[in-house]
């Protein structure tokens, strides 16, 4: 374990893997800065440069990706009030009002430090709580898995998007797309209608960039207005009072930590992620402060809560990911398809076989954290110059680089193909409001329930033994319980709303 | 995500709340009725090609040492996602009622209306995707970002000059970059 670790501290601290994991800090808040590019995008982009690297080289990048991505969506929320990514929407209820009044530093500052001990203490109950958790994922048979993952999807379904019915179409969908090709069991080809490119199967990693970037990406192009007029998000110089700001963040302790916790809680949930933690820590602010009705009028407590929230949800995210082989959410499937790619086996058995890898994620994450504080804190004003950027000029650059990342994966050209078919799909879907992080999930959790439904049937033939058996029962009636306590609750809310009218 | 907070702020914030801010919906284009008239649609697409799947699978065939052959899960799934859709589908007619296909086409002729900047840019796209095993990657790079730049930016001469720029560092400078420096040769083209 003391050899783990230390192998780990070696690969990290290496030079190339600080200045790599420096970049990716870099990249992630600008990614994150612009209006409408998402941290998963940056991450699906960052993933086809990562194959060449050692896989806790790559996934070490990518962590920083992550983690500067959370905290890049403030700056837009903060001097714009448009989010930029959706775990930032809260940060503009009183980062923005707090910018308006004259304190633009004071605003970015606190979000600044608040992702920072968000993301720090996040990793801290990662440690603990990832290693008892995977020990005792190891004691789980097939039945046990196959119910989780149906619980992950409808947990996913429930909590992504306006509908629980599409979200459950969607997630149905990526399960459907995954059956194209050989069976994972005995290789048998399905669904390749003669075709070639479809005989391989559909690879989740085209997916995932057709779906999450493709189809984001042109819905940017949809506003004519928003592209030809530019909006300069600070007017004069930002001062950024940094250890002011610390102590004023350290001050809050109760806040910091409560949100904090909501952040890891909501992240360790399959499908929920940043863009929930940020409004239910800020809402729990809200509900335990002595002045509520201040809120949203530009105070610190309002940025603390939102901006811890949203970054501690990176560590929590990583709980079910090292522990269970299920991820939380997108940009957790992108991590796991990159130690896919590396050919290292997921699942509780991956902190026992990788504990290097596992020690070097940890790692990782607070050297991120450190990385995006510090980079933050030097070139803050220069970030402000990316939010500049036209659509116009982005948009068809960054198609070119999913193009690149997408040939890059297989070397094949029918890919491409794919890519523009999915996206097209992708696209569709997404303006019919169907969520599209259960679709992914789908395709990343479809081969995995399959071979462990077959396998357990294969071990024992009777049916009811997912019903006998107590975990996977408890999965399944979560599961059940998990759409029905929606379904519920969108009753609850339409008589609400017709007792109001 | 392009809308503003203020929605967000008048929405009850937790989870599993049906006005939950979605990343990057669009469904708020057109009435409720003609956008639950197009879901409809869609419904009806996935249920009809689901149910085909599903004969389809049966015709797998299935081993000796299983139970479950090859064409058993995704029947299951198929199945399930046919079921599903069918029943949300019939859900979304009790709700609107007939009536609402009138106004599926002339919403679609808006939907699509609106859109034109989308519909030209999955065109280039495309047509992008299909030239470079052609030309190469470095000449439909080219064009493909001078063509989208074109179509999206204002014309003047400072973002002309900056389109040429974009243009000649992503296609030329990109496959550089990847040959040299990552040892991965984008396609070369058969022209």
């Amino acid at each position: 374990m003391e050899g783990a670790f230390q192998s780990a501290l070696a690969q990290i601290f290496q030079i190339d893997t600080l200045v790599f994991m420096a970049t990716g800090s870099v990249a992630g808040i600008v990614a994150a800065a612009i209006p409408g590019f998402t941290v998963t995008m940056a991450i699906v982009l960052t993933l086809p440069l990562t194959f060449a690297m050692e896989p806790l080289q790559g996934i070490a990048v990518m962590l920083a990706v992550y983690v500067g991505g959370y905290t890049g969506g403030l700056i837009s929320a903060a001097l714009l009030g448009i989010p930029g990514t959706p775990s930032s929407v809260a940060t503009t209820f009183d980062a923005f009002p707090m910018a308006r009044a004259g304190q633009p530093g004071r605003a970015l500052s606190l979000g600044i430090w608040a992702s920072f001990f968000g993301t720090v203490i996040s990793t801290v109950v990662l440690v603990f709580a990832a290693p008892p958790l995977a020990i005792f994922a190891v004691r789980l048979g097939p039945w046990e898995y196959f119910s989780l993952i149906i619980f992950a999807l409808t947990i996913v379904a429930s909590l992504v998007g306006h509908s629980i019915m599409r979200g459950l179409i969607a997630g149905m969908l990526g399960l459907a797309i995954a059956t194209v090709g050989s069976d994972p069991m005995m290789g048998v080809p399905r669904f390749d209608f003669g075709i070639q490119m479809l005989a391989p199967g559909i690879s989740f990693l085209i997916v995932l960039i057709g779906i999450f970037a493709i189809s984001q990406l042109m819905s940017e192009v949809e506003d004519v207005e928003a592209l030809k007029s530019g909006q300069k998000l600070a007017e004069h110089d930002i001062e950024l009072h940094t250890w002011t700001v610390m102590r004023a963040v350290l001050m809050r302790p109760v806040n910091l930590i409560r949100s904090s916790m909501v952040g890891v809680l909501v992240g360790a949930l399959p499908g929920a992620g940043g863009s929930i933690a940020n409004l239910l820590a800020y809402d729990q602010a809200k509900r335990a402060s002595k002045t509520p009705e201040k809120f949203g009028t530009g105070i610190d407590d309002g940025v603390v809560a939102s901006e811890a929230g949203n970054s501690a949800t990176a560590g929590g995210g990583l709980i079910p990911m090292i522990a269970l082989g299920i991820p939380g959410s997108a940009v957790d499937a992108i991590l796991l398809a990159s130690l896919m790619v590396h050919g290292i086996a997921i699942g509780p058995r991956l902190i026992m076989d990788n504990p290097d890898l596992v020690y070097g994620m940890f790692i990782a994450m607070v050297v991120s954290s450190l990385m995006m504080l510090v980079i933050c804190i030097l070139s803050m004003r220069l970030f402000l110059r990316v939010t500049e950027i036209p659509k116009w000029l982005i948009v068809p650059a960054v198609i070119v680089c999913c193009v690149v990342g997408s040939f890059a994966l297989n070397n094949r050209v029918s890919d491409l193909y794919l890519l523009g078919m999915i996206g097209l799909v992708g696209y569709v879907l997404r303006s019919l409001d169907y969520p599209l992080a259960p679709l992914v999930l789908g395709v990343i959790l479809g081969p995995i329930a399959e071979t462990n439904l077959r396998r357990a049937l294969m071990t024992d033939p009777d049916w009811t033994m997912f019903l006998t058996r107590p975990i996977s029962l408890l999965f399944l009636v979560s599961a059940v319980l998990s759409v029905a306590w929606v379904v519920w609750k969108y009753d609850r809310n339409k008589k609400l709303k017709e007792r109001q009218v | 995500m392009k809308k503003t907070s203020d929605n967000n702020r008048q929405s009850d914030p937790l989870p599993g709340g049906n006005d939950r801010p979605a990343e990057g919906t669009n469904a708020g284009s057109g009435t409720p009725r003609s956008t639950e008239g197009m879901r409809l649609v869609s419904y009806l697409i996935i249920c009809l090609a689901s149910a085909g799947l599903f004969i389809s699978a049966g015709t797998i065939p299935t081993s000796r040492w299983e139970v479950l052959g090859a064409g058993a899960y995704p029947q299951l799934v198929f199945g399930g996602l046919a079921v599903m859709t069918f029943f949300t589908a019939v859900t979304s007619l009790r709700k609107f009622g007939l009536s609402m296909f009138p106004a599926i086409a002339t919403d679609a002729v808006l939907w699509l209306r609106s859109r034109h900047l989308v519909i030209w840019m999955f065109i280039l796209f495309g047509a992008y995707i299909l030239t470079i095993p052609l030309t190469g990657f470095e000449i439909a790079t080219f064009a493909f970002l001078m063509a989208s730049q074109l179509l999206l930016a204002p014309w003047t001469p400072r973002s002309f000059a900056l389109i040429v720029a974009i243009a000649v560092i992503f296609s030329f400078g990109l496959n550089y970059l990847f040959a040299e420096v990552f040892n991965v040769f984008l396609p070369r083209g058969r022209l």
